[in-house]
């Protein structure tokens, strides 16, 4: 490595601690990609490849088994007459509007619960943030199908209560409650970051609150929320655009076809069912970069309404 | 506190990575072509069943690596749904197993595509088969499967539950009125604990019989539909009235005993499909005894029944074990001691020396007599559906339970089944 002038001068001024820092600074660096390459390749080979290949495969009529041919837009065009493309949008969509709210509220609630001071306070948030850890596996999905069913806890408990619905799993229209009922129950990750940001509030602005005679709903909108915004700005972001992957829970609580009636047949489960089941890939690609343009948009949207209602510190707002 | 640019920076990394799409597919290597009994060479076999057909399904590996010692085959097996979505996969990442049970809704998809390979450059002994039942796993004069068995519909009833509710057991000779009557009177006597049987109507195969016994084909030679959306119409309105009554059981149980069906879950006194379910029936319900007699028709003399092969045995056209695959396949197929194991649970044996060599008593003779009985009524086998059908076997059954959920009417339910058929048919051509 060769020293610029500017280096050696400064070196006259500050002795021989600056070059070898430099030196150390560029070991670092080289370090630091060597540590990132294993990263950066699966990056490139996992994720950019198969995006890119996918892109091209949504504008060919690709069938898994024959050499794709390009069709064009035709795949996009398509999608709009296809009933089932459409009601898989109006599944996801009441799944996100409903879910991810709930979820959100879930575990902002949780968090201020969790965040005073109370003796074995460890202990609650391990067991609260514990569903999240496991809610993503496939056991879970099975349990709650189980739990959900006729005959199950849930259909026995409501009956206890004079409630006969009768088991959810079968029911078209109680599907969309039990599934959004598993999203809620998993607030686990949100929580954790909320229980963070709660904890970066000064207490001076409560205590001063207190003086001021403020109650604790006050609080909450005049302290808590504004302090707060960035980081219920980011779990929103972060939960809406989750919810629109939903996949896993679905397809096991309906055996895989969306069903009852349609009624689980979320985006991703179809796009799932029409590129492995009916061999549809080029059709398949097409949906998922349709979701992936969509859900850009919406961030878009997010950030763009946010500039209203979050408060970074620092800010002149 | 919180910073602007920190707090963007992982809220982009982390959309970014939400956003991501990405697929793996694997694909297993090995090397050598034979194996010895020192360094056996690995098959991959797979195949889709309940937990009844994989007991079996073991032994018989094991006896077949105890007479190939130079052989090892590695099991796998799945149910029937996620079996092909599976398989869709492996056959993307070009990584389908050796060796593969197989189903005749899929097997032009597969073979037409150039997935499987074809049987008659390996050494198979086919010479203990029906000659009219081969064609069923040839296309364009290539073999890509053997059938292992046949089956035949029929309706199951479980006699023990009929005595219960003082029902007189039926004889199968009877016109589609007279079997729904017999469904209202289960559900009527049952009165919600025990129904007749699930909507016959949503089952394909049984609308497939029933067009055979108007003389109507399914498909045309040139892969198209044979049949008018009229004719679904009749087929899906025989039920209207029996829809929502106790005669069929209803959909949200249907969906709830998913994978088990109603009749192996005690649900229901009688079940139209195939005759080889009986071991996995009588394993679900716990049943003493369950009997077959055929399925109704207006016509006494032309009931549409044929053999099918219940299910073929294939090898992926990219096996490095072509020999091997096909030891293997000779041996499920006419091994008589694998015909011991399994006994009627795949079917009847199609190899003659495999049905020659099984002993069938007490539930296994009850299936085998029955394709008997039927033997003046059976018609040729089909050939391979079109490319696509198990799409289409799958979204009849998916479409004729919204009709019985109420979300369709019957005219409803047949633009939809038409549009999916006709836009399938379109892609394919």
């Amino acid at each position: 490595m060769t020293q610029s002038p500017t280096l050696s001068r400064r070196q006259g001024h500050s002795g021989t601690a600056l070059p070898r820092k430099s030196r150390q600074r560029g070991a670092d660096a080289r370090a630091g990609y060597t540590f990132l390459l294993p990263w950066l390749l699966g990056f490139i080979a996992l994720t950019v490849g198969p995006m890119i290949s996918s892109l091209y495969l949504s504008f060919t009529n690709y069938n898994l088994f024959e050499p794709p041919k390009w069709i064009g837009f035709d795949n996009y065009a398509t999608l709009f007459q296809d009933e089932r493309f459409l009601q898989s949008v109006g599944v996801t969509l009441s799944y996100v509007v409903f879910g991810t709210p709930l979820k959100l509220a879930a575990a902002l609630a949780v968090a201020m619960l969790l965040n005073s001071k109370r003796r074995g306070q460890g202990f609650y948030r391990s067991a609260f943030y514990a569903p999240s850890l496991i809610g993503a596996s496939v056991s879970i999905a099975i349990v709650w199908k189980a739990m959900f069913g006729d005959s199950g806890p849930v259909d026995q408990g409501l009956s206890f209560f004079g409630i006969n619905i009768g088991g959810w799993v079968g029911n078209p229209s109680m599907t969309m409650p039990m599934m959004i009922l598993l999203t809620v129950w998993q607030f686990g990750a949100p929580m954790v970051i909320f229980l963070a940001g709660l904890k970066q509030i000064p207490g001076e602005l409560y205590e001063a609150a207190s003086m001021d005679g403020a109650g604790p709903v006050r609080k909450f909108f005049n302290i808590t929320w504004p302090m707060l915004s960035p980081v219920i700005f980011f779990n929103l972001l972060m939960e809406t655009i989750h919810a629109f992957q939903i996949f896993a829970s679905a397809y096991i609580i309906s055996n895989g076809d969306g069903g009852p009636a349609g009624s689980t047949l979320f985006y991703t489960l179809y796009l799932y069912l029409r590129g492995f089941s009916d061999f549809r890939m080029g059709y398949a690609s097409a949906m998922a970069w349709l979701l992936v343009i969509v859900v850009g948009i919406i961030t878009l949207i997010f950030f763009r309404t946010s500039k209203s209602w979050v408060h970074y510190s620092g800010d002149a707002k | 506190m919180i910073n602007r640019r920190h707090f963007l920076t992982t809220v982009a990394i982390g959309t970014a990575s939400a956003a991501a799409l990405a697929a793996c597919g694997n694909g297993g290597s090995s090397s050598g072509q034979t194996g010895s009994a020192e360094k056996p060479v690995t098959i991959n076999y797979t195949w889709w069943g309940n937990d009844d057909r994989a007991e079996r399904t073991r032994k018989a590996i094991a006896l077949f690596e105890s007479k190939n010692p130079d052989i090892k085959v590695n099991g796998n097996f799945t149910d029937f749904a996620g079996y092909w979505q599976k398989r869709a996969t492996e056959a993307a990442g070009g990584g389908l197993p050796d060796v593969m049970q197989w189903d005749l809704s899929y097997l032009r998809d597969y073979g037409q595509r150039n997935q499987l390979l074809d049987l008659g450059t390996v050494k198979i002994d086919t010479s203990a088969f029906e000659k009219s039942l081969l064609p069923s796993g040839q296309i364009k004069g290539k073999t890509y499967g053997i059938p292992t068995s046949t089956n035949a519909f029929a309706v199951y009833y479980d006699p023990a539950k009929l005595a219960s509710l003082g029902i007189a057991e039926p004889t199968g000779k009877w016109t589609w009125s007279e079997f729904q009557s017999f469904l209202k009177e289960v559900g009527d006597k049952g009165n919600g604990t025990l129904f007749g049987s699930t909507d016959f109507t949503g089952v394909w195969w049984q609308f497939n019989i029933w067009l055979r016994q108007k003389n109507i084909q399914a498909f045309t030679s040139a892969g198209k539909l044979g049949f008018s959306k009229d004719d679904l119409k009749t087929w899906w309105n025989l039920n209207s009235k029996l829809r929502g009554t106790q005669a069929l059981v209803p959909e949200d149980r249907v969906t709830q005993l998913k994978p088990k069906s109603p009749f192996g879950s005690n649900v229901s006194a009688a079940e139209v499909t195939w005759d080889n379910f009986m071991a996995g029936y009588l394993a679900d319900s716990g049943a003493k005894q369950l009997k077959l007699v055929p399925v109704p028709s207006d016509d006494p003399n032309n009931l549409g029944l044929f053999l099918k092969p219940s299910m073929l045995m294939v090898a992926s056209a990219k096996t490095k074990f072509k020999d091997a695959a096909a030891r293997f396949i000779d041996f499920m197929v006419n091994d008589p001691e694998v015909g011991q194991i399994f006994k009627t649970s795949r079917g009847v044996p199609a190899s003659k020396t495999q049905r020659d060599g099984t002993t069938f008593d007490g539930a296994d003779k009850l299936v085998v007599d029955y394709e008997k009985s039927i033997e003046q009524y059976l018609k040729d086998a089909p050939e391979p559906p079109i490319v696509g059908f198990g799409t289409l076997e799958a979204s009849f059954g998916r479409i004729a339970s919204d009709l019985n959920y109420g979300k369709l009417t019957v005219d409803g339910a047949v633009d939809a089944w038409f549009k999916e058929a006709e836009d399938l048919i379109k892609q394919n051509a």
